[in-house]
């Protein structure tokens, strides 16, 4: 069993360097560095990690608002054979406009078969790479307790999220970049909890930037100087660390005070690296044309950036300037997921195969989702010959790609009209065991000590669903 | 709810061992149980009052549950029967039929049923795999009868009785959750139920029921309250006498006895004193949160002054914030709707300023917070606003989405009970919102006692205008809460709780009487029906012969004066707390502190006049090598600066600092706010970066200590920020304003007095000297930059 936090203590243990000396960019990095001499620990060696890691790195596309299966992922051909009749059963959300078939054609795709809508060609291009999770389902058709439920395993606010435990577990590869970060063109609803750290230590909180500014200076706060050049910084760093050194030596060395300058030289490195990782224009025009130049497209560009740069978790959420869950198509269903697939299809194909292309795929797992589906009936809204559909958390579809899952494979079945998840079926702490598994991580192991109980992403729950698994 | 979801209840985590040696204990309850009253299970059912589902086809009596287990000796009259009684599907008349031959049944057991329990449900409900999710077993005879906490999961003979049907059938339940079984499956279940649900696993039965006996015996006794009582925590803190010392001439005031004696003990001296404008330095920071003004030889008297400043509260409230989990919104926003917002939120922050400086009794001020309202009614008086805003404690606390959901309050009554336990007593009392405390004595009826005083008390904007003018298209009544003090008051009826089972709203069990803790009051007097409780509960909170209430606020005070606590875990003084570094120190400050009527400003004083608070901050070798971390205080522990007190050192150094006390919050994401940084709007939506980055704690739950992280953000923050560079340029012009062309010589000097007063060394003056003759441009930037470096060094930002 792993160590818990203890206050006070005559030594210092790893972990308690860690969280003591533990930096916002590259955690493990940090304490290597005061560790010079010694040999540190590395992640594989902790405890918590029981299985071979086949996913280094996860990128989570977030659909916010809930993508619709039954226009995407689930054809449901009873739709249309029932269309407008009303369900049998007593649903969550009003119901009185009946099943509603989609308008979009399905059809079989790769050598594998797997089944996607025209909503997503370039995707289905992918096909074979892909595990599309049919039988997913969640607790509360709402926003707010569904965000939370995906992102941190719990309907309220005070957990940590997946990305932040995922940093907690397995620290950060690259020292000069956090292990934890979040591309949000915009402001989704629920907000900042969604990469919170809670009770874990700081370091781990998701560090957020708003891509819609492409200006890096903008982009990451206090980045750069405002006026000084990289050598006038430099000499100031030099005097600095000399002050700091005199005060350290007179005060034996404490290896806090030590931290502290380290903590500086690496920040030094950090406004390097961070301004080439997060500039775009370091690559081609094609490569930009691929992504498109859309926020979520240049979004999953600068993922594969950091995915290239070892960043441990990566969430993009697809959220606008004027909309924080464009995916929420209560008007008009089909005419907003046509819109909207036009740059999620186009990017997260390009993403994958990009990713593929450079032999990245096998150990970066992407997904693909929103927090729930939607009904597979309508709701008719203002304008009524375009209808809607609402909220739907007993059955929706997720997308999985690379990172250790098999591709080419449908798991799990819904009734025949998309309302229930039926065989197989996957709940979110189902999802979350399984992602965890995937980065070689034990879920039931990965706990925290807080407020006199271990927590854990999947509190009591969770399975990992082994047939995904390449 | 999410929790119901797998038809598990057990919602909380425990350490592997402790949740092994629960399971095992309720596993053996149940077994016990089964095996000694075997007769309940005997009586015959009254007839069926519901109409039988179609597929049942006829109705089983129970008795029948047992053929097939000659092995019980009780059973064997039963089991010898030829023949059963039987009731038709329209409750009518009794036919008897030949009963199907014992081997048979299990054989159907052994092929159709066995098979599909061990694939499908034993996973979760099996003692081999440790789990027994919602406190179901089905790897046995008995534990598949008795069921999990919902009630029995088969009832021979009775398909609609037994919950298994209706959870495999997804209707109650939905179970197995991967996935519906078929209906053939299904149909299976209901006809091996129907036929009496033959089921030989007795063998497994006397495996798992072996070993754990004791553990049943130990838990059918309960909580054994006189010796947990005994634990160190829950015994009375007491005046203690001095232990001896071999150097009597270092000790200043009693602290240092105890201290002095357990380093001697370990053969350890302690530090020489610390220079006067060290203790300068540290005196100003750990009391105002400010840096020294001019250097005063005469500490006692800076002490005294410092403590009557209006600075001290500003500085020990926020203290107090943290651990109330002060915030002004909610960490959602529904739309653009911010009904649940609080404004005004900083009336209760100024509340707490002021009552640190005018030194309210330390009980007062948590009685005040707890019930303000309750008190002022029992004193036959209406209270004022000013007197209510000590309510915010709680009225302040988050309000989750979906308020009017059972499930939800019951997450904000876990809230309250947690900010009051943790923060106030050091106790963990929401671990046991499912279960009993694994370690503590605190079971799940003390919880719900608890959380019945808050479901008696409501979140209220009570209107700061006596009479509020109703606003344009609003409902009078409802205030809108820019123009409301945000508190609670009693709902119109008190309720008490029953025991959520495994904390699941949904799953009802006994109700609980309001009432205080047990172990704190073993006549588990109930607080009665004239109101919420709150009143009694404070009352029985911050009396004297409360153990904990003393020790856990002085651990608190002497945490950030010294800097390292006396109990490691401030929030947690139980089992799974560290045991105190200095026990007989802590229990003399605590016993004396009640003895001074709970004044905060005594105990400051008390522990900022010992010789172990005066140490220097330098370690010996001895020291270092035989304590690395402190434990027996050799030497004074180096702080580093809270970001509030750098926030507002660096301000102060560029003369730039607002001192006006109290009122509306500030966003210190604002460059021109010169305000102290406790102003600063404290956000549980998004918290200000700045604040967030140098390790302010989540305002979303009580916070029992803040982290210490050092972080290249940080470094980027202190290198490029606009607030960094702004108050450089300000602090230069101070500098250059106060004295007239300076040479660099004498800039160096000037600056070193002003933020560290002190003259630079030699090394110092050259380093320096040396930056600034390489200055390109005569604008003045190297110098800037130079000031730039001070107040980002570890100097500014440490207090030896």
């Amino acid at each position: 069993m792993m160590s818990h936090i203890t206050q006070s203590g005559f030594r210092l243990s790893r972990r308690q360097m860690i969280k003591r000396c533990g930096a916002g960019f590259g955690a493990l990095g940090l304490t290597d560095l005061i560790h010079r001499n010694t040999k540190a620990a590395t992640p594989s060696q902790s405890p918590i990690v029981n299985f071979p890691a086949r996913a280094k790195r996860v990128i989570f596309l977030f659909m916010n608002g809930g993508p619709s299966h039954v226009d995407l992922f689930d054809e449901k051909p009873a739709l249309a054979k029932y269309a407008g009749e009303l369900p049998k059963e007593k649903t969550k959300r009003n119901n009185k406009a009946g099943y509603w078939p989609t308008p979009f054609r399905f059809k079989k795709h790769g050598q594998s078969g797997v089944e996607i809508s025209e909503l997503m060609p370039r995707l289905a291009s992918c096909a074979d790479d892909l595990t599309v999770i049919r039988s997913m389902y969640a607790d509360e058709p709402n926003h707010e307790p569904g965000l939370l439920l995906m992102n941190s395993g719990n309907q309220q606010p005070i957990r940590p999220s997946l990305g932040s435990w995922a940093s907690y577990g397995l620290g950060s590869e690259n020292e000069n970049l956090p292990a934890f970060v979040v591309l949000c063109p915009g402001r989704p609803v629920v907000g900042p909890q969604l990469w919170s750290n809670a009770f874990l230590p700081p370091q781990h909180q998701g560090m957020s930037l708003d891509t819609n500014e492409q200006d890096i200076g903008k982009l990451i706060a206090n980045l750069n100087h405002p006026v000084a050049s990289r050598r006038e910084q430099r000499e100031q760093l030099d005097l600095l660390r000399q002050l700091n050194q005199i005060h350290s030596l007179q005060r034996n060395r404490d290896m806090e005070l030590e931290a502290h300058i380290k903590a500086f030289e690496m920040a030094f490195q950090m406004q390097k690296e961070a301004s080439d990782v997060f500039d775009l224009n370091r690559e081609s025009r094609k490569t930009r044309d691929a992504y498109g130049d859309t926020p979520f497209g240049r979004s999953c560009l600068m993922a594969r950036r950091l995915a290239e740069a070892d960043v441990r978790f990566t969430q993009v959420y697809y959220v606008t300037k004027s909309s924080k869950q464009p995916w929420d198509t209560h008007n008009d269903n089909a005419g907003g997921h046509i819109k909207l697939c036009r740059d999620a299809d186009q990017a997260t194909a390009a993403l994958i195969s990009d990713l593929k292309q450079r032999g990245m795929l096998d150990e970066t797992l992407v997904i693909w989702g929103g927090e729930f589906g939607r009904t597979p009936f309508a709701q008719k809204g203002k304008n009524k010959s375009k209808p809607g559909r609402d909220h739907h958390s007993d059955a929706f579809s997720m997308v999985l790609a690379g990172g250790g899952t098999q591709g080419g494979l449908m798991y799990g079945k819904t009734d025949d009209f998309g309302m229930h998840a039926l065989e197989k079926r996957v709940h979110v702490h189902d999802l979350h065991a399984t992602i965890l598994h995937l980065m070689g991580i034990d879920h039931e192991k990965l706990t925290y000590r807080y407020s006199g109980r271990d927590f854990r992403l999947t509190d009591v729950y969770g399975k990992v669903v082994r047939d995904l698994l390449a | 709810m999410a929790l119901d979801r797998h038809g598990i209840f057990e919602r909380m985590i425990c350490p592997p061992p402790a949740k092994q040696a629960a399971c095992e204990f309720i596993s053996t309850l149940r077994y016990t149980e089964a095996n000694t009253s075997p007769q309940t299970h005997l009586q015959l059912p009254p007839p069926p009052e519901k109409p039988l589902r179609p597929t049942s086809f006829f109705f089983v009596a129970t008795c029948i549950c047992w053929i097939g287990f000659p092995s019980i000796q009780k059973m064997d009259s039963v089991a010898q029967q030829d023949s059963i009684t039987v009731q038709n599907d329209k409750g009518g008349a009794k036919k008897t039929v030949p009963r199907p031959p014992q081997d048979r049944q299990i054989e159907f057991f052994e092929s159709r049923i066995r098979p599909v329990l061990v694939q499908h449900c034993y996973p979760c409900h099996s003692d081999e795999s440790g789990k027994q999710k919602g406190g179901l077993l089905l790897d046995s005879r008995p534990g598949t009868h008795r069921g999990g906490d919902t009630g029995a999961a088969v009832v021979p003979g009775k398909v609609d009785a037994s919950l298994l049907i209706g959870a495999i059938r997804y209707e109650d339940f939905e179970m197995p959750p991967e996935g519906k079984l078929p209906e053939r499956v299904i149909l299976d279940f209901e006809k091996w139920i129907e036929e009496g649900a033959a089921d030989p696993r007795t063998a497994e039965l006397a495996a798992a029921g072996r070993g754990a006996t004791v553990n049943a015996a130990k838990k059918r006794a309960g909580i054994d309250w006189q010796s947990a009582r005994k634990f160190w925590s829950f015994l009375p803190p007491r005046v203690r006498s001095l232990p001896p010392v071999k150097d009597p001439a270092w000790p200043n005031n009693r602290i240092d006895y105890f201290v002095q004696s357990a380093m001697e003990n370990r053969e350890l001296h302690p530090a020489r004193s610390a220079s006067v404008r060290e203790l300068n330095r540290r005196l100003a920071f750990d009391l105002t949160g400010l840096p020294p003004g001019e250097i005063r030889e005469d500490l006692d008297q800076l002490t005294d002054e410092l403590l009557a400043s209006k600075s001290f509260g500003e500085k020990w409230a926020r203290h107090w914030l943290d651990l109330a989990r002060y915030a002004e919104d909610q960490a959602h926003i529904v739309g653009n709707n911010q009904a649940l917002f609080y404004p005004n939120a900083y009336l209760y922050r100024d509340w707490v300023i002021d009552a640190f400086n005018r030194d309210l009794s330390y009980d007062q001020f948590v009685m005040q917070q707890l019930s303000a309202d309750l008190v002022a009614a029992k004193e036959k008086r209406t209270p004022g606003n000013q007197e209510l805003a000590a309510l915010g404690f709680i009225g302040l606390g988050p309000k989750y989405y979906r308020r009017n959901d059972l499930a939800v309050m019951a997450d904000e009554w876990e809230d309250r009970v947690d900010t009051v336990s943790r923060g106030l007593l050091g106790l963990t009392v929401a671990c046991a919102r499912c279960h009993d405390h694994k370690y503590d004595p605190i079971s799940t009826q003390d919880y719900y006692a608890l959380a019945g005083v808050f479901a008696s008390t409501e979140m209220y904007n009570k209107p700061l205008q006596e009479n509020p003018q109703p606003e344009a298209g609003k409902k009078s009544g409802k205030a809108a809460p820019g123009k409301t003090l945000h508190i609670v008051r009693d709902t119109k009826k008190p309720r008490n709780l029953n025991v959520f089972i495994r904390g699941d709203s949904s799953s009802k069990g006994p109700i609980v009487e309001r009432r205080f803790l047990t172990l704190l009051d073993d006549t588990k007097q109930p607080f009665g029906d004239s109101n919420s409780g709150r009143l009694a509960l404070a009352k029985a909170i911050t009396r004297a012969e409360n153990p904990l209430f003393a020790r856990v606020i002085v651990n608190r005070v002497w945490t950030v004066l010294v800097g390292k606590p006396l109990v490691g875990t401030p929030s947690n003084f139980g089992e799974l707390g560290e045991r105190p570094s200095h026990p007989a120190l802590l229990d003399d400050l605590a016993a004396r502190f009640m003895q001074q009527d709970w004044s905060i400003k005594w105990l400051v004083r008390e522990i900022v006049s010992s010789a172990t608070y005066r140490q220097s901050s330098l370690a010996s070798s001895d020291s270092m090598q035989a304590d690395p971390g402190n434990r027996l205080i050799s030497r004074m522990n180096r702080k580093r600066l809270t970001v509030e007190q750098w926030r507002d050192a660096i301000l102060d150094a560029g003369s730039q600092l607002d001192h006006r006390i109290g009122g509306p919050s500030m966003d210190p994401a604002n460059p021109a706010e010169k305000r102290r940084t406790i102003y600063a709007r404290v956000s549980r939506f998004q918290l200000n970066s700045m604040l967030a980055m140098f390790d302010f704690p989540d305002p979303n739950a009580h916070a029992a200590q803040r982290s210490n992280t050092i972080s290249p953000l940080q470094k980027m923050f202190a290198l490029n920020s606009r607030f960094l560079l702004e108050q450089t340029k300000k602090l230069a012009d101070r500098i250059q304003q106060t004295e007239k062309k300076l040479n660099d010589e004498e800039f160096i000097e000037t600056t070193y007095q002003l933020l560290f007063q002190r003259p630079p060394n030699t090394t110092e003056r050259s380093v320096g000297r040396r930056f600034l003759e390489n200055d390109s441009d005569s604008s003045g930037s190297k110098r800037s930059s130079y000031l730039q470096s001070l107040i980002i060094s570890n100097e500014f930002t440490y207090i030896d």
